[in-house]
């Protein structure tokens, strides 16, 4: 044996095989969360938004309903604990009685903040057991020389969610990380921007832009229209942008009647013989279902305009139960569909996520 | 002395606890004058003596051998009994109180001489003390006050104690507060070059009480900075320094303080500092800084203080406002929420790695060294790497990763149609690959980011970068390979230039050395086929390794034989080509992979065939290696049972482009070689009117080495006119050749002709050596 052999066998007999990859997901799942290839694909199959969210109480659900919410997606929070929300409350309040002066330090204890803050848990926001509770941030101000019985103004708020997260990710993440995918604020930017920097250091998360693509968009307008039974959608507006020069901006509104038996006749010709007695609960809808629906929407229109939508992109949608714009800012107007579309979001907002 | 002394601190800072609820005035009074008692009771005759026993006691272990040492220093002493500037220390020292100064002689001819050997060569330790004392016990009034501090200027270090009474002497109140402040700045000017600070420490209450006189304010913060551990962060503290703040508003000293204190006790204070105020403390011109410098100088003396061990954590440049700053590492805070813990002490000897300067400091606190609130800001701090190094901790890691990600694909990924900022990308990548190598490892999010860039990349914005980031991906199993990797990587490189395609080869050849460092390094030698048995629960056994390897090979072997016909054999592209065949070759003997693949043909004839000598040597240099790889393998495999099987494939590959190479270079008869691939036919060489087409690559003649043949020829026959190259052919003058061929540093070749012809310089014969009987 030459030297350089036994120095081989030397060293493989001293160490171990052991991977020391800087990852705190093994390699294992490193490859599997690789959105490109697996699991984290935006679902091809939805239910239909039929589940009612009983378990949480009206007034908290009142609190999301008929705002205008800007989305974010967060990376999973670490050392967040549901059970320190004063704490934080009070933490985020110096924080932005620091902000706003800047240059002047601020007891946390004492609170002389002239903003109150408010942490709480929306119980029952969850569709499985691995989703975290969501939480609902409010900031109110107080008023310098406050009256009896007055109530305090709100001034922003936002909230935390998870609403059926994608269960193999979210077992994937070690204890010490809540994975609350999705934020939605609604309040000034500037009040928006110290909250966020204020998580960020207090969790180590990122904040991103969540805009709604074109698909979830026409996924929003299929699910919408197939709840026009139930609760009437009034109007189906579309508004697309197309490339021209200069840029074209078409509204496309149909009567909420006609959306409906356009939907129906789609969804009665793909129902297999066997499946029509099935629970109307167990209904679910395919991607396929949505294309075709906006395709014959599109074919309607050019056969009258002349103008083949397919060009352009759907940047807003809107019904009665809610409303989506593409850069990300959505309003939901009733509480049954709330779900579904969060749902929707909180799948969204996992497959921007970097690991 | 030291007991003493202690007592007084403990009760001193009693003391200000109390006053702090009320005013402060006659408590600190009396307890100032306990502390005066005690000063003037002390032995001041010999303050050298209490000097070195409270130096000694901290190390006990030193104490015996400093024994004799003291005694020498004694006997030096009484030889120097005479030295005036002895004999005027003393004078200061014994002094009583209430001297009158004006008209008093012999306190100007001491003081002069003291000044003299001051600023000449700096005061010794005792001179300090005995000065400092002097000054501040105000024995001779006022007046002299100012003018000794300013002629304070140590040798080698200021004993601790005597800041400690000189600080006590301050809550006398007699001292005229311009004095008190020209003291201040002289105890932080001379910080570094104090002895200790425990003590000073100890009495962190004590200074802590003079913080409310607004004239001292600005000195007392400074120093209070430079003292403060997290255990004197205290909610009153921080209270009464609020409260100050109400008073004298924003002021950039009590900031500076609370930011520190906010960095120890973020649940107590918070602030955010404007960018305009970030600067520091003030740095006063002190009338001693230059002296000072002028005799660390002169004596040629390391002070400590004058070497930075701090390592800039804030990178400035990074402050420039930016719409989409995703690419700023976020700055060091500490953590707010600590995780509850059982042991409170424990808590309290936490120290935050915003601290931590120096390696040095690193190691001392190695096991509760508290991470920072956001992990990205390590990336900036290589104190802070190395600590990463050491602990495997994985949610840290996590949340590295996720930041890391998250800035990668925001800038990369999600922007749309927004341009890059490409300095800014630049310098992020750069440091992180920096980072990378420093770790000697790639950071998984930055993998799956790759994986997805790779297909939207242009093959040209920041190049090195992201080659050099690709070249970092950890082994990637075979069934993924062609997907991830080599489907985008196909498409950039038959797309790009040329120089895209040097650089692509380059960078997987780094990827295969790293993969083959880390099997070398890691790998457990029980079994062939064993699991990786490590934390993260990676499943890759050894032969899933050697499939992934043998992937990469054939991967760039496809890609190098279409890469070299579509350029025309480039000489750049071939010579990074041979790198990589340089490192393959040598996968078995020099990282323990029991693999031996062979370079395609593509490969093969054109580095055979080329123009320039240079790639003619690393081919032969390259299957030299080759071989003897193989013949180790095969030793190996009857000796040890941990033999693996090279395939006949392998061999008999191998051994053709033995023939074909030692046929082509030294037997002239290149295209006799009835094997395998390559099968010219008779008529075809015929019509191409080549003569003797066989011997046109031998060494004499293959184009690469015509010019040796040439020079060669010119030196053996001078006096020749016509060159007839082959003369050299006799076998006398062929060796010859040869040897002045190997002279010209083709060792390359010289192993390679060594190894598989049998070639003596007197032999005629000269027959190839084939190892056609390794093939058993």
């Amino acid at each position: 044996m030459t030297p350089a052999d036994s120095a081989v066998v030397q060293r493989r007999n001293k160490s171990k095989y052991r991977l020391s990859y800087r990852s705190g997901l093994g390699a294992a799942s490193r490859l599997c969360l690789t959105p490109a290839l697996t699991t984290r694909r935006l679902s091809t199959s939805r239910k239909a938004p039929k589940i009612n969210i009983t378990n949480v109480s009206p007034e908290h659900v009142a609190l999301l309903m008929k705002t205008e919410w800007q989305l974010s997606y967060v990376t999973p929070l670490y050392q967040f604990r549901h059970t320190q929300l004063k704490n934080y409350s009070r933490q985020l309040a110096a924080f932005l009685a620091a902000e706003k002066q800047q240059g002047l330090a601020v007891e946390v204890e004492g609170m002389q903040s002239s903003f109150t803050v408010c942490f709480s848990v929306l119980q029952g926001m969850v569709m499985t057991d691995d989703d975290p509770e969501t939480v609902l941030i409010q900031i109110q101000s107080k008023p310098v020389f406050p009256k009896k019985n007055e109530p305090q103004k709100p001034v922003w708020s936002g909230w935390l969610t998870c609403i059926n997260g994608n269960v193999e990710y979210l077992r994937s993440l070690p204890k010490d990380f809540t994975c609350l995918p999705l934020f939605c604020s609604s309040g000034p930017e500037a009040f928006t921007s110290v909250i966020k920097s204020w998580l960020q250091q207090n969790f180590d998360c990122c904040f991103g832009q969540l805009e709604i693509s074109h698909t979830s968009l026409q996924w929003l307008m299929a699910l919408w229209t197939n709840c026009h039974a139930e609760s009437g959608i009034q109007h189906l507006k579309m508004i697309w942008t197309l490339p021209a020069e200069p840029p074209l901006q078409v509204t496309y509104m149909v009567e909420p009647q006609d959306a409906w038996v356009l939907w129906n006749s789609l969804r009665n010709s793909q129902k297999h013989p066997e499946n029509t007695g099935d629970d109307p609960e167990e209904d679910n809808i395919d991607i396929g279902e949505v294309k075709r629906f906006v395709q014959a929407l599109k074919s309607h229109f050019y056969r009258h305009f002349r103008l083949d939508l397919s060009a352009g992109r759907l940047s807003q949608v809107s019904t009665a139960l809610g409303s989506a714009k593409c850069n990300g800012r959505i309003k939901m107007s009733n509480s049954r569909y709330m779900i579904t579309t969060l749902m929707l979001l909180t799948e969204c907002a996992l497959f921007k996520m970097p690991i | 002395m030291e007991h003493t002394a202690h007592v007084q601190t403990k009760r001193s800072r009693g003391g200000f606890e109390f006053c702090l609820n009320d005013e402060r005035s006659t408590t600190t009074q009396s307890l100032s004058s306990s502390n005066v008692d005690m000063a003037t009771n002390a032995n001041l005759s010999e303050p050298s003596d209490s000097e070195q026993s409270s130096l000694n006691d901290g190390n006990l272990s030193s104490q015996s051998s400093n024994r004799s040492l003291r005694v020498a220093e004694k006997e030096r002493r009484k030889n120097e009994a005479e030295d005036p500037f002895v004999l005027a220390l003393k004078y200061f020292a014994d002094v009583e109180a209430g001297t009158p100064v004006c008209g008093n002689d012999e306190v100007e001819r001491n003081l002069v001489l003291v000044e003299k050997v001051a600023y000449h060569k700096g005061l010794p330790p005792e001179a300090v003390s005995v000065m400092l004392e002097f000054a501040m016990s105000l024995r001779m009034g006022t007046t002299l006050c100012p003018r000794v501090l300013k002629c304070m200027i140590p040798a080698t270090m200021v004993p601790q104690k005597a800041v400690v009474r000189a600080v006590v002497w301050l809550s006398v109140g007699k001292i005229p507060i311009s004095t008190q402040v020209l003291f201040l700045k002289w105890v932080l000017t001379m910080f570094d070059l104090i002895d200790g600070k425990e003590q000073l420490r100890a009495i962190y209450g004590f200074i802590f009480s003079f913080i409310t006189d607004e004239n001292l304010c600005p000195f007392i913060c400074h120093l209070l900075y430079l003292l403060t551990r997290k255990e004197n962060v205290r909610v009153y503290r921080v209270r009464k320094l609020l409260e100050l703040q109400s008073k004298l508003g924003r002021q950039p000293f009590l900031l500076h303080l609370l930011s520190l204190y906010k960095v120890f006790c973020p649940e107590l204070v918070t602030l955010s500092i404007p960018s305009r105020m970030r600067s520091g403390f003030r740095n006063h011109s002190l009338p001693w800084k230059s002296t000072l410098i002028r005799m660390v100088k002169r004596n040629d003396s390391q002070v400590a203080s004058s070497i930075s061990l701090a390592l800039s954590v804030k990178d400035k440049a990074g402050s420039r406002k930016r719409k989409h700053n995703h690419l700023q590492i976020p700055a060091l805070h500490s953590v707010v929420n600590k995780p509850a813990q059982a042991d409170p002490s424990s808590i309290r000897k936490v120290v935050p790695l915003l601290q931590l300067n120096s390696f040095a400091q690193l190691l001392e606190n190695m096991h509760h060294v508290e991470l920072p609130a956001q992990m990205g800001s390590l990336l900036g701090s290589s104190v802070a790497l190395q600590y990463l190094d050491c602990v495997q901790d994985e949610s840290a890691l996590l949340r590295l990763n996720f930041w890391l990600g998250y800035a990668l694909h925001e800038e990369f990924l999600f922007c749309d149609g927004v341009t890059h900022n490409s300095e800014e990308s630049l310098q992020f990548l750069n440091k992180l690959l920096s980072t990378q190598h420093f770790l000697q490892e790639g950071f998984s999010s930055s993998e799956v980011f790759l994986y997805k860039f790779l297909n939207i990349w242009d093959g040209s914005f920041l190049r090195p970068q992201i080659l050099g980031l690709l070249s970092n991906i950890p082994v990637v199993p075979s069934s993924q390979i062609g997907q991830l990797l080599f489907q985008p990587l196909m498409q950039l490189f038959f797309t790009s230039s040329i120089f895209f395609k040097c650089g692509l080869i380059d960078c997987l050849n780094n990827m295969l050395l790293r993969w083959l460092t880390w099997h070398s390094v890691y790998a457990l030698e029980d079994d062939l086929d064993i699991s990786l048995n490590s934390h993260t629960s990676v499943n890759m056994t050894l032969s899933g390794f050697k499939d992934s390897v043998i992937e990469l090979i054939h991967f760039v072997g496809r890609l190098a034989s279409v890469g070299l016909q579509l350029e025309g054999c480039h000489t750049l592209l071939l010579s990074f080509v041979l790198d990589f065949y340089e490192t393959v070759c040598d996968t078995f003997l020099k990282y323990g992979l029991p693999l031996v693949v062979m370079p395609p043909a593509g490969v093969f004839y054109p580095a055979l065939l080329a123009t320039d000598p240079v790639s003619v040597d690393r081919l032969a240099y390259i299957m030299y290696r080759y071989k003897v790889n193989l013949t180790s393998a095969k030793s190996q495999g009857t000796v040890a049972e941990q033999a693996f099987h090279i395939s006949r494939q392998t061999f008999r590959e191998f051994n053709h482009y033995i023939i074909i190479m030692v046929n082509c270079l030294w037997n002239s008869r290149m295209f006799q070689t009835s094997n395998l691939d390559m099968k010219l036919g008779e008529e075809l060489l015929l019509r191409s009117k080549v003569p003797q087409c066989g011997a046109r690559f031998s060494f004499i003649h293959h184009p690469a080495f015509m010019s040796y043949a040439i020079d060669f020829h010119q030196r053996c026959w001078p006096g020749r006119k016509d060159v007839d190259l082959d003369s050299i052919k006799d076998p006398k003058s062929w060796n010859w050749y040869l040897e002045y061929l190997f002279t010209q540093g083709w060792d390359g070749l010289q192993q390679f002709v060594q190894s598989n012809v049998s070639w003596k310089t007197a032999a005629e014969v000269r027959c190839p050596d084939v190892p056609s009987s390794q093939e058993s």
